[in-house]
């Protein structure tokens, strides 16, 4: 019988642990390879309650003591914390006879366990760039962000190949790192639409906690920092109100939160905003599926998973023409496309798709359509692990095999 | 050279190539990197952090194990896997140590130069405790520990618990090198066994 491909995942963060955008990623690529047939290892950091190893649906989750090394700050933390995880790993690995044929890691992160570990064991090194420090931080200001910078670039030197979730996203890490053409690949991040058929019809008392009945909801999911553009979307608020009777629901939590209540407590409308903080699954599910329109107006956006989610819960969204959004949303098909960092635009954009409901439904049933043919993880596993492969072909004609 | 080290560590691979022992050294350099063999028989790899925007020795010293890890498996793997143990001096390079120790099965040697707690004493810095957790990890992982002085090694079963018979002494007498290849064929089950 033909040995199983098998990939072991590095990550800073699997569910429980959820810090961003990575944490749901690789949760659900490690189950939908697995289903395809590869063998799966993840290794990323402890939490709270959750098991040092479990299987889940297949994959072997481990996960590693992050804070046996008191650290000065957080940049050396994560150094000292992929110090743990690369001693774990490496001994995994040995027990396994060293039958891991590529390792995969996400983001700088985990970057000095991989590179290790690809040296140490001779096997081929893949990376997903979900984001950039240059990108995040809009140009390289202190120390370290320069050795962030220095990590990232270092850790795609080493990758065999690597992979970024959206054309904006090559174009960027490309540019940001000199990288060859045909080192990178792109394969989109994937939403999972199943949570949302769960979700019971009628959420008239789940809403009534929001929102009035004759309030139309606007919603926003994200952090509530810079590069998201949330500041953008507080700025509407007069402007759509002027127009439409509406409630803007804001999830999420960072460090511009009480500069934008200020803003809005200038405006008079705490009644019309309300700030919800970090909601569990079930809530955030449940407003997904109630959003009269959901709003992302980053400024910076590798991908823009939100707006993904959005539409797979069949809310229609309004996003900014920038970074991943604009490969996602086609502008009047499947989202309203608004100029980056206008607040008019914005505006239009909200109250256009509020108070046109045969626009709305356009918008929604089209870009559900995309969400299952384009960004299925089922597809995206089968694209990943052909990758897997081709590296895999190329690497056995290297003196290392 | 930064301190004594370099000089002994010198010292010590001239008498173990002598002693017919294939000795590998990797060390840091700044721009003078990749591998050479001195007029002594010695093998040696100089390797560079390839981060240079680090915000302190430990981020430094953490990227750079990268490169001692790479250029002491490219050795193992050079030398057909017969590569029977690692010293690592001091708590700089622990981490990789310990990567190919619990990787491919080779056994390491920590021999205390000197340590945090007397550097820095009574310093308790999320600095100086990062330090004290590599040598602490660098005793735990370690196969035998070598110190120079039997106040060394009290000062080692003092500070951090590790059991006296895990060290030994050894220092640049008459009996040296002789002490350093028992030390050795302790660790790695007899030269040249495996």
């Amino acid at each position: 019988m033909k040995k199983k491909l098998s990939v072991m995942m590095f990550t800073w963060e699997f569910p429980p642990r959820v810090i961003g955008g990575i944490s749901p990623h690789v949760f659900f690529l490690s189950k939908s390879l697995a289903q395809s047939g590869v063998k799966v290892y993840v290794v990323t950091c402890d939490f709270p309650g959750a098991p040092a190893h479990e299987v889940i649906d297949g994959v072997d989750v481990y996960r590693v003591d992050s804070y046996k090394n008191p650290a000065p700050d957080f940049a050396t933390w994560v150094y000292l914390m992929n110090l743990n995880m690369q001693k774990e790993a490496a001994a995994i690995v040995n027990k396994l006879g060293a039958k891991i044929d590529v390792f995969h890691a996400h983001d700088w992160l985990v970057a000095t366990a991989g590179i290790g570990l690809k040296h140490v064991f001779r096997k081929p090194l893949l990376v997903t760039m979900h984001s950039t420090e240059i990108g995040r931080r809009d140009g390289l200001h202190t120390n370290t962000e320069k050795m962030i910078h220095e990590t990232e670039a270092w850790l795609t030197y080493e990758a065999w190949k690597v992979i970024c979730c959206s054309d904006y996203m090559v174009s960027h890490v490309r540019w940001a790192f000199g990288l060859p053409e045909d080192k990178l690949v792109m394969i989109p991040n994937g939403v999972n639409i199943n949570v949302y058929d769960k979700i019971e019809a009628d959420l008239a008392s789940f809403r009534a906690k929001f929102a009035l009945p004759e309030e139309k909801i606007v919603l926003y999911v994200g952090r509530l920092v810079y590069e998201k553009g949330i500041h953008v979307l507080i700025n509407t608020v007069p402007k759509v109100l002027g127009k439409v009777n509406a409630k803007f629901i804001i999830v999420g939590s960072g460090y511009m939160k009480e500069q934008l209540l200020n803003i809005v407590r200038s405006m008079s409308l705490e009644h019309k905003v309300l700030f919800v903080g970090f909601a569990d699954d079930e809530t955030l599910l449940r407003l997904q599926k109630c959003a009269d329109v959901s709003v992302v107006p980053s400024l910076f956006e590798p991908f823009g998973i939100v707006a993904l989610e959005a539409m797979a819960a069949k809310s229609p969204v309004v996003v900014s023409d920038t970074g991943g959004l604009s490969e996602i949303v086609k502008h009047d098909v499947t989202g309203f496309k608004a100029y980056p960092n206008n607040p008019e635009s914005l505006a239009w954009g909200i109250t256009k798709i509020l108070l046109d409901e045969n626009y709305r439904n356009y918008i929604r049933e089209n870009a559900y359509r995309q969400v299952q043919e384009k960004y299925d993880w089922e597809k995206i596993a089968l694209q990943t692990k052909a990758i897997y492969q081709a590296v895999l072909g190329e690497y056995s004609k290297s003196f290392w095999a | 050279m930064v301190g004594q080290l370099a000089e002994y560590i010198s010292a010590l691979a001239t008498q173990l190539v002598k002693s017919k022992v294939e000795t590998y050294v990797v060390t840091y350099h700044d721009f003078l990197t990749g591998a050479v063999e001195d007029a002594n028989g010695v093998k040696i790899v100089r390797v560079a952090s390839p981060v240079h925007a680090n915000i302190g020795v430990l981020t430094w010293i953490l990227t750079l194990n990268q490169e001692v890890e790479r250029a002491a498996a490219n050795i193992y793997y050079q030398a057909a896997k017969q590569v029977d143990l690692i010293n690592v001096y001091d708590w700089h390079f622990i981490p990789a140590a310990v990567t190919l120790k619990n990787a491919l099965d080779v056994p390491f040697v920590y021999s205390v130069e000197s340590l945090e707690d007397h550097r820095s004493p009574n310093s308790n810095t999320p600095y100086s405790m990062s330090i004290k957790s590599i040598e602490w990890l660098g005793f735990y992982e370690a196969k035998k520990v070598s110190v120079k002085s039997e106040w060394m090694r009290d000062e080692v079963v003092r500070i951090f618990n590790v059991p006296k018979e895990k060290v030994k002494v050894v220092s640049p007498t008459d009996s040296w090198i002789k002490d350093v290849l028992e030390l050795y064929a302790g660790v790695a089950g007899g030269l040249g066994s495996r």
